[in-house]
């Protein structure tokens, strides 16, 4: 048995008929503002109909010839981007570039290599310190002179070392 | 200009910046010194400030008298100049710029006697002393350095 609520629904979307109608009507306690309302939903559905409805396009044309540019547009190899490109199989690595970046890399290995060799030999290798190539004494004035050779490292500093030089008096130390 | 000539003089630049270049002239001190103890020694010289640790631990003196001097501005590399004192002279012949230095011919002369002669590659980097003759209680030394 269907309740009011679902026979008012029925009765205002006009699907009541025969004895089932004329009993809803009967049962109405004011069927003259239930007529009413009847207009009032009819209207209000028909404006919703008309404006809820998908509108129809006006120009297809425009539009499919649109989606047609973009799609040939992306199917174009010249403007996909790079990294789909890549995604594809790229052809990036060929052997020029291999040789050219082994190259690059070789470069830079060099030039690290050298500016390492002039920050650290300096203070390691000995042609950056002084070097004595020969000493001679006077042998007349001094026969049993030596000389030696020192290299102070540490202090950067080279020294000939004489011994048995002819001493001096302190006069000599004059300026 | 293509990107591969662009990268090949940048790094053709980096490379010969950096290699040791040739630099400008520079000057070489020269010193005749009298290294002495004393219960009051003198400030050092300020030509020997850089040295000053190593020469007081190498010699054992704690004063260093500079009697005589000269400075040289090599721009040949093959310039000759004479250091000298009351009776000392240090004469230096630069015969010519090898790498990183001078190569001299050091004579030190007794008035106009021959002491000591000597052939050196004075690095640019490391001085040279030479250890002289005792005059009364201290020490003849000969000291270049390259400023």
């Amino acid at each position: 048995m269907k309740t009011f609520e679902e026979k008012w629904t029925a009765w205002l979307d006009g699907q009541l008929t025969g004895r089932e109608l004329s009993e809803f009507e009967a049962s109405l306690p004011d069927k003259a503002a239930a007529e009413a309302g009847k207009a009032d939903a009819r209207k209000l559905g028909e404006l919703l109909k008309r404006e809820l409805s998908a509108r129809t396009l006006t120009n297809e044309e425009f539009f499919s010839h649109q989606l047609r540019e973009r799609i040939a547009r992306l199917r174009s190899p010249r403007r996909r981007p790079a990294w789909q490109a890549r995604k594809r199989g790229s052809t990036w690595w060929t052997i020029p570039r291999l040789l050219w970046t082994g190259a690059m890399s070789l470069a830079v290995f060099l030039v690290f290599t050298v500016l390492v060799m002039h920050e650290k030999n300096p203070a390691e290798e000995s042609p950056y310190l002084t070097q004595i190539l020969n000493a001679r004494v006077d042998p007349v004035t001094s026969p049993n002179a030596t000389v030696s050779i020192f290299e102070v490292k540490k202090d950067r500093v080279t020294v000939l070392w004489t011994e048995g030089l002819q001493s001096l008096p302190a006069d000599y130390a004059a300026k | 200009m293509g990107r591969a000539p662009a990268f090949l003089i940048f790094f053709l630049g980096l490379t010969i910046g950096a290699t040791p270049g040739l630099k400008g002239a520079e000057t070489v001190w020269s010193g005749l010194v009298i290294a002495e103890n004393l219960a009051q020694p003198k400030a050092i010289p300020p030509e020997l400030t850089r040295i000053e640790g190593m020469l007081k631990k190498f010699f054992g003196y704690n004063q260093f008298q500079v009697i005589g001097q000269s400075q040289k501005t090599l721009k040949t590399g093959q310039e000759d100049w004479l250091a000298t004192s009351k009776f000392f002279g240090l004469h230096v012949d630069a015969r010519g710029e090898s790498e990183g230095g001078y190569v001299l011919n050091l004579k030190l002369y007794k008035e106009k006697e021959l002491l000591l002669e000597t052939d050196a590659k004075l690095s640019k980097r490391s001085p040279l002393i030479i250890k002289g003759p005792q005059v009364g209680s201290g020490q003849l030394l000969l000291v270049l350095i390259v400023q």
